[in-house]
């Protein structure tokens, strides 16, 4: 069963539009694990029994078979996956040197710890940048850099950030499950396209789709590994 | 004449890894003729509502467009008129236009003043029209300016879809001003297989008219019927899943003998082709595929078309079987069928705006917004702006506040209904500003 994210009908395996409002549905086929054979969506980042990479895992994949396929144009070396550090472009000059730290901790992919990463995850749609959740707040705050209430997630480097507001969003870890609130952004908070009005909180589950401000201009796909 | 038929995939490759996949079908009917307008007698009955909200300048521009369509037509066609307001009586009798000055004149008489009683005017049309139905066209064109307060509007439907079904007449209805019920009057002509058109100033009433009447003399087949067979892995999505897409968008109730479904489609038109589409689900084993090619074929739906030809006065003519197929591939890439695509968002554009108006009856505002504003986005990505831009702005005007006017209402349901531009068929990248 496929839940419309639109209109919240009921839509039988296999769809691809939804029978209600023909709504193109997210495409969910089962693949397996790489690293553990268990089942994962294909469009997961990450394999939610081991929490193996599977987008580098992919992304590997693809640059060997390139790699093969060229043998006629040996100069051509298909570029490295993007590399995520240097994505967030025009970060602003009035960033101290300590925000951009976080940023870039925020950012950068852990090679050790991934195989045992527990927690959560933001990945950035736009970017594909995965942010991990730091376990050890109770409330982590999206926002940009301010005097009042500094950001754990700053999303000042991401493109179209002028449309979130300095104080934006909280997410708050609270017996077992993470629940998304808007603290009264200027341009409001959307779960899976829908609104989520000020003062109300969201239980978020893998695969829920955040965006910050109108126009799906800056997004986050939320996953969780056990 | 003759009918063509044609059938398109959303995408006509099926992955052969999954067990269940989605498809749309788009039924494209045609009529073959020499001419663009066929010369079979008419059987036209005029209904107009004469009630008290009519006086003035209204019913003098009803009366002109009226006399105006009657300049328009042959002799040999077949005129009657009844007006009415919470009665109905027959201002005049069914006749051949041999003397098309006394019907003129007669339209003239018409007095404003009464209530409205649109299933009363229905009822006497249909007798009316009955009088002269042997090889002609019959059509019925409903004018009302209001609610149907002094009738009942389920006998309305319960009339619209006898009129259809068992004489082969079809309504068209016309909503002049801004307080008739849009709801109904579009019940009525999807019963009756018409058109539903809106006369928001008086002055358009004649085009309107003129519009029907090109339509109705384009009629070439009647009581047609689409029927389908499908494949015994091929099942109907379970909601609405047969619909019209073009000339306008109409819901269609399929009728069920084994695994043959019946679809009626009332008039075929000469150069004006229609759209059916079909929500399927194909099952099949994911190890089905097999190494020759034919194997992995699945003959999913046969398509043909039963009608009456008029004009030869033959009934129950078939048309050749079409059927259409799709192909199990191992390494399945999406090829979307641009056109099926349209039809798509068509149908989309459709559903998001009916959505969004039960939301707001069941007081839901935010979700109304929202889904106009899909409608909207919807209406850009198939490149029809002006539908884009009404939807739009109904969401602006809900958001901040204010309720929708009925003029607002009606062309809401107008854009949804039809493609009032000729689609660019560019995906827009359009945003809608934020900060």
């Amino acid at each position: 069963m496929i839940i419309c994210p639109n209109c919240s009908h009921e839509n039988p395996d296999g769809a691809s539009y939804c029978d209600s409002c023909y709504t193109p549905l997210p495409v969910v086929t089962i693949s397996t694990c790489p690293n553990c054979d268990s089942p994962v969506q294909s469009d997961a980042s990450f394999c939610g029994n081991c929490g193996f990479n599977l987008k580098s895992a992919s992304e590997h994949e693809k640059s060997m078979t390139e790699e093969t396929d060229n043998t006629s144009s040996p100069e051509e070396v298909p570029l490295p996956a993007e590399s995520p550090i240097s994505t967030p472009e025009a970060s602003p000059p009035d960033l101290s040197d300590d925000d951009l730290a976080l940023v870039q901790e925020l950012i950068e992919p852990h090679p050790l710890t991934q195989l045992q990463q527990i927690g959560a995850f933001l990945i950035h749609v736009q970017t594909n940048i995965n942010l991990e959740l730091p376990n050890n707040l109770q409330v982590i705050h999206i926002g940009k850099p301010n005097n009042m209430i500094p950001p754990d997630i700053d999303v000042s480097g991401f493109p179209d950030s002028d449309i979130v507001s300095r104080v934006h969003a909280d997410i708050r870890f609270e017996g077992n499950a993470y629940y998304f609130e808007d603290s009264g952004s200027s341009n409001g908070t959307y779960i899976n396209n829908s609104v989520l009005a000020a003062g109300n909180r969201h239980k978020l589950r893998s695969g829920d789709r955040i965006s910050l401000g109108k126009g799906d201009r800056v997004s986050f796909v939320f996953q969780m590994s056990s | 004449m003759s009918v063509n038929l044609s059938c398109d995939f959303s995408d006509r490759h099926l992955d052969s890894s999954v067990s269940t996949s989605q498809r749309q079908l788009a039924i494209t009917i045609s009529v073959d003729g020499s001419l663009s307008v066929s010369n079979t007698p008419l059987n036209l009955c005029l209904v107009l509502d004469h009630s008290g909200s009519m006086g003035g300048q209204p019913l003098d521009t009803v009366k002109k467009a009226a006399r105006d369509l009657i300049d328009q037509m042959s002799y040999k066609d077949y005129i009657s008129i009844v007006g009415f307001d919470h009665r109905a009586k027959v201002v005049v009798e069914n006749q051949t236009l041999i003397n098309p000055e006394s019907v003129k004149e007669k339209i003239l008489y018409l007095k404003a003043g009464g209530g409205t009683n649109i299933d009363e005017g229905i009822k006497l049309a249909l007798k009316e029209l009955s009088k002269s139905m042997k090889s002609t066209i019959s059509q019925a064109l409903i004018l009302t300016d209001g609610e149907n307060e002094h009738g009942n509007n389920d006998l309305c439907l319960q009339f619209a879809q006898l009129a259809a079904a068992e004489y082969g007449i079809t309504l068209h209805t016309l909503g002049f001003g801004d307080y008739w019920n849009q709801d109904i009057l579009e019940k009525i002509a999807d019963a009756g297989g018409g058109t539903m058109a809106y006369i928001e100033s008086p002055d358009q009433a004649s085009a309107e008219f003129q519009k029907i009447l090109r339509r109705v003399q384009s009629v070439g087949l009647i009581n047609a019927h689409l029927i389908l067979k499908l494949a015994p892995n091929v099942r109907l999505a379970e909601l609405k899943p047969i619909a019209q897409v073009t000339p306008e968008t109409i819901e269609l109730e399929p009728e069920k003998n084994l695994n043959t479904y019946i679809v009626r489609l009332g008039d075929l038109m000469l150069g004006n082709d229609r759209t059916i589409m079909l929500n399927l689900y194909i099952n099949h084993n994911p190890d089905q595929i097999v190494a020759a090619s034919t194997a992995n074929t699945i003959h999913a739906v046969t398509a043909q078309i039963r009608y009456d030809d008029p004009q030869s006065k033959l009934e129950g003519l078939l048309s050749p079987e079409v059927t259409a197929d799709l192909t199990l591939i191992k390494d399945f890439q999406p090829q979307i069928n641009p056109q099926v695509q349209s039809s798509i968002l068509a149908l989309a554009k459709y559903r998001q705006t009916q959505l969004a108006e039960t939301k707001l009856k069941q007081g839901d505002r935010t979700g109304a917004v929202t889904m106009l504003q899909s409608a909207a986005k919807t209406a850009l990505q198939m490149g029809d702006q002006q539908a884009a831009t009404v939807l739009q702005a109904n969401a602006t005007t809900l958001q901040s506040g204010t309720d929708l006017s009925e003029a607002e209402r009606k062309q809401t349901r107008m854009v949804s209904k039809t493609i009032l531009q000729i689609p660019t068929n560019q995906i827009s990248t359009n945003q809608i500003p934020t900060e």
